[in-house]
């Protein structure tokens, strides 16, 4: 694991500042402005990452008691976590999962936060339940059947659409959280580009058979013709017209991210692109371990906290204006089952990493794992709302005010990420 | 040339029902009303039918990998699709821990079972059966791309467990599924032990397979005894609490996996469903406001569960509006909703209940004023295009990954909820894309799945090659596009055509292209 100290960060930027980055070749196609427009990434743990495997209160005797060492963090010998600096109880020394060494520099450097025993109030432990109304930026069930957009969409809107392209998902589909936005694009990987349907020819003949109509087909034929163009057209090609593979600036070296390498560098190159994106969506699934949970969390943990210091990295230009937060629908049960894995349970972890955060520090209230303090007396209590972390990271979407995206939302009390 | 845009019930069941016509049943199809149609799908034999059976076994898949010294011999050939009539203990073989497999050996059943599945939707005599089997296996998703396991055990979840329910009885496919070695291994049922049970199967069972997450209310009431209903034995819904009874309930259905039972006693290794009574929590259970004495017979809780579960009301109302939704169209009136579930009901002991409803539906006032709402899947597209076009197509890796993209990977969607039945869903602008590129890529054979004759699918469907402008309109008329001359003369255009000249053998490469342009139409998206 290949990270810049701080000091480092800041040469690179710097250098990258006067540079605009590595120019890989074929650049003259590119519109460079810099548009110095902020943007937030939402990073989707889907399936329920177990908090309190990620970070555990590592030395809580009621926590030793509940849980066999291989499904919490330790505080000795070689296996040990890294303790976190500031975290939410001076008695509590809470660990990160010794898989997340590149999570733990970002910590140190300063640039990432946690917030733990976060999550829903609604007592839901349902993954598509809670993926929906963290998704609509809502909280209960009644709220949830008139939420017609996203929490991610209503924030572009109050913006203002830029008329180019809004956001982009990095899956197969747009994400809830970009549901109703009109100039928002899904695909997985964009290292292949996302050139146009047969030349421009069939370009052309394309609008004639869907602008020619007012339908939903015709309105989203529309958007089709347009919107992948905006991301191809800045996408380096060679001569033969292939995509040149991408180039990562500073070191940054995404081998060790695994399977989450592709999507991070199309995230890198939407970063650098410059093209007005208010909001990325990334997916990261696979975290409901009901069972194996030791190897399978190391398994997923490894490559996302290498992956995302990889990313860090690589984007050191951009670190005060691109946000990144990290949610999952839920966290998962204290106790674990005979499968040696944990089902569904209430209260997680969230993150968020920027340059200009108050980071290296833990947020929220920590409940304490004693049967009284428990959850329908099996979980993790809730205690900060999930959308008091995304009210304070909004405003790299749009700087409005919360309450419009989050309705019904009364915050109650601040975190302070940004002081 | 036959008209094709012609509006007939018929027509239009063959496209919602099925994949669309061939030119060579065409003449048939129209003579008979959906009834007798019905008649003859929802009768289909079991097993593949003769043509089906021809292509499966002239089928060959290409399987390629790298040598791994000492472990295995690399190896790139055209492999027959040997993997479909083997019973999961000779699959089981790939897991023989003296033997090391490679990552494509041990998918390969995989994708076998997909390559069958596209050649069953282009070929099959009987396209009602694919249609249900693809709604099957939505609705009782598994990811065969997240666990080799799942990707081996899957030639027998849809031969076995799907396919013979397809239009059978609701309760006896349910059982089908929960002792089906695919669902014990997604579902992480085959570990769950008495103590501390795996809740993952029980969970999606009530939310996904059954009763549906509307009926979820666990933010509402914290102990059985207060959800409505729960006192008179009817509660209305369930909460975690049902979850866990039912999880309990479960322990014990397992699978031959090779596991330690105890004292040296092991499980053999054949993939196969088994139940072991020293796991199964035996004491009371409380499922849906009903009591469970402790110690019942082996598997007897589980059953009782599933009784439960296919019986309550609420999984009629879930799985009607499910099911109106696949068959007559997004948000399917209430009418023919409130319809179905009261037949639902009257029928869950019968054992063509699925077929009942499917015939309640397509021959409903409500189906036939469905016409042209539903945004074509990607392998309905694919299998559309292809029948029209009539040529021997060949399954490759290169078109699944390209349906992929339009937004259906076959038997691998992400979560257990399976491919979204929703327009908008595959209407995103790069699946989009995708689906225009899926018919382009067809028509010119990049990805090696055969080449197209258009001279031929003409000929066969009546029409002729004239100019390039005439030409093109009957591709047109063909794909049941709209078409003035305007965008005749801009397809002609884009598939690099001489405008006025005759065309002939010479320009095969630009009538194949011609054929995709039309389907890209936003008629063809739709049916």
């Amino acid at each position: 694991m290949v990270m810049l100290s701080r000091r480092e960060l800041l040469a690179s930027m710097t250098a990258a500042g006067i540079t605009g980055g590595l120019l890989p070749f074929g650049l003259q196609r590119m519109a460079f402005a810099a548009t110095n427009d902020p943007l937030l990434i939402v990073i989707h743990l889907r399936g329920g990452c177990d908090g309190l495997n990620l970070i555990s209160p590592s030395n809580d005797p009621t926590f030793i008691d509940a849980r066999a060492s291989d499904l919490r963090v330790i505080d000795q010998g070689k296996d040990a976590g890294y303790s976190l600096a500031n975290g939410l109880d001076k008695n509590i020394d809470f660990r990160l999962h010794n898989a997340g060494g590149g999570m733990a520099e970002l910590y140190k450097n300063g640039h990432l936060t946690f917030v733990h025993a976060c999550g829903l109030k609604d007592a839901t432990r349902s993954h598509f339940v809670a993926t929906d109304m963290i998704e609509a930026g809502v909280s209960t069930q009644l709220e949830l059947a008139h939420a017609e957009s996203g929490w991610l969409t209503r924030g572009i809107a109050a913006a203002g659409g830029s008329g180019g392209l809004d956001a982009f998902a990095i899956s197969g589909t747009i994400a809830g959280d970009l549901r109703g936005a009109n100039r928002a694009l899904a695909a997985g990987d964009i290292n292949n580009g996302l050139g146009a349907v047969g030349g421009a020819p069939v370009s052309s003949l394309l609008w004639r058979m869907y602008g020619a109509r007012s339908d939903a087909l015709a309105a989203a034929g529309k958007l089709a013709l347009e919107l992948p163009t905006i991301v191809d057209e800045r996408i380096a090609r060679d001569e033969q017209g292939h995509v040149i593979p991408y180039v990562a600036e500073n070191s940054a070296n995404y081998d060790s991210a695994g399977g989450f390498a592709n999507a991070l560098k199309s995230l890198a190159r939407l970063v650098k692109m410059d093209v007005g994106l208010k909001a990325v969506t990334l997916d990261y699934g696979n975290w409901d371990t009901h069972e194996g949970q030791p190897g399978r969390f190391r398994g997923q943990l490894e490559p996302f906290s290498n992956g995302l210091a990889a990313f860090w990295n690589d984007i050191a230009a951009y670190h005060n204006r691109v946000c990144v937060v990290a949610i999952t629908e839920f966290g998962r049960r204290l106790r674990s089952n005979k499968s040696n894995g944990t089902d569904h349970g209430r209260a997680g972890v969230m993150m968020a990493l920027n340059g200009t955060l108050r980071g290296g520090r833990m947020y929220g209230t920590w409940p304490g794992l004693a049967t009284e303090q428990l959850e329908e007396g099996v979980d993790l209590a809730v205690t900060t709302d999930y959308r008091l972390v995304l009210s304070e990271v909004v405003h790299f979407v749009n700087g409005s005010k919360p309450a419009t995206l989050f309705p019904g939302f009364q915050p109650a009390g601040h975190l302070g990420l940004w002081a | 040339m036959a008209d094709r845009s012609a509006s007939d019930s018929i027509l239009f069941a063959i496209n919602r029902l099925g994949y669309g016509p061939r030119a060579e049943d065409y003449d048939a199809l129209r003579r008979m009303d959906v009834n007798s149609w019905l008649d003859e799908q929802l009768s289909a034999p079991a097993g593949d039918d003769d043509h089906v059976q021809e292509r499966l076994m002239s089928c060959k898949l290409r399987i390629k990998y790298d040598d791994a010294p000492d472990k295995w011999h690399g190896l790139d050939e055209m492999r027959p699709l040997v993997t479909l009539d083997k019973p999961i203990e000779s699959l089981w073989t790939v897991y023989d821990p003296q033997k090391q497999m490679s990552g494509p050996e041990k998918a390969r059943a995989r994708q076998e079972v997909i390559a069958a599945t596209m050649l069953r939707a282009i070929y099959s005599k009987y396209q009602l059966r694919e249609v249900m089997a693809q709604f099957w296996h939505d609705h009782f998703h598994v990811n065969a791309f997240v666990d080799d396991h799942i990707a081996t055990a899957l030639v027998s979840y849809d031969r076995d467990v799907i396919r013979p329910h397809c239009f059978g009885n609701f309760r006896q496919m349910l059982e089908a599924v929960a002792s089906s070695t695919a669902m014990q291994y997604y579902l992480s049922n085959r570990s769950s032990r008495a103590g501390a049970a795996n809740e993952n199967y029980a969970r999606e069972l009530f939310e996904l397979h059954t009763l549906g997450r509307e009926n979820y209310l666990n933010d509402h009431y914290d102990r059985w005894r207060e959800v409505p209903g729960a006192l008179e034995g009817k509660p209305a819904g369930y909460i975690d609490q049902d979850v866990y009874e039912a999880a309990r309930a479960f322990t014990g259905w397992t699978i031959e996996d090779g596991a330690n039972i105890d004292n040296g006693r092991k499980l053999p290794m054949t993939g196969r469903f088994t139940y072991v009574e020293n796991w199964h929590d035996g004491y009371q259970k409380r499922v849906l406001a009903h009591e469970f004495d402790p110690f019942a017979k082996p598997m007897d809780d589980g059953r009782r569960v599933l009784d439960l579960l296919a019986a309550h009301p609420a999984t009629a109302r879930h799985m009607s509006a499910k099911l109106c939704a696949r068959l007559a169209g997004p948000n399917p009136p209430a009418s023919l909703v409130a319809r179905v579930t009261e037949a639902w009901q009257k029928t869950v002991n019968a054992p063509d209940q699925i077929a009942r409803l499917i015939r309640l539906i397509a021959t409903s006032p409500e189906f036939a004023e469905s016409r042209g709402n539903k945004v074509k899947r990607p392998l309905a597209l694919m299998a559309n295009y292809v029948r029209i076009m009539g040529y021997e197509f060949t399954p490759t890796e290169g078109v699944f990954n390209q349906l992929a993209g339009a937004g259906q990977r076959l038997f691998g969607w992400p979560n257990p909820v399976g491919t979204p039945d929703d327009n908008n869903y595959f209407l995103g602008s790069n699946a989009l894309r995708n689906r225009w590129n899926l018919l382009l890529g067809l028509a010119m054979n990049w990805w090696n799945t055969g080449v197209v004759d258009p001279h031929r699918a003409l000929e066969e469907w009546g029409g002729r090659v004239g100019t390039a402008g005439e030409t093109v309109a009957e591709w047109f008329r063909l794909f049941g596009g709209y078409a003035n001359e305007d965008l005749i003369s801009t397809t002609v255009l884009a598939a690099n055509l001489l405008p006025y000249a005759q065309l002939g053998a010479g320009d095969t490469k630009g009538l194949m292209q011609a054929s995709a342009l039309a389907a890209m139409a936003p008629e063809f998206q739709m049916c």
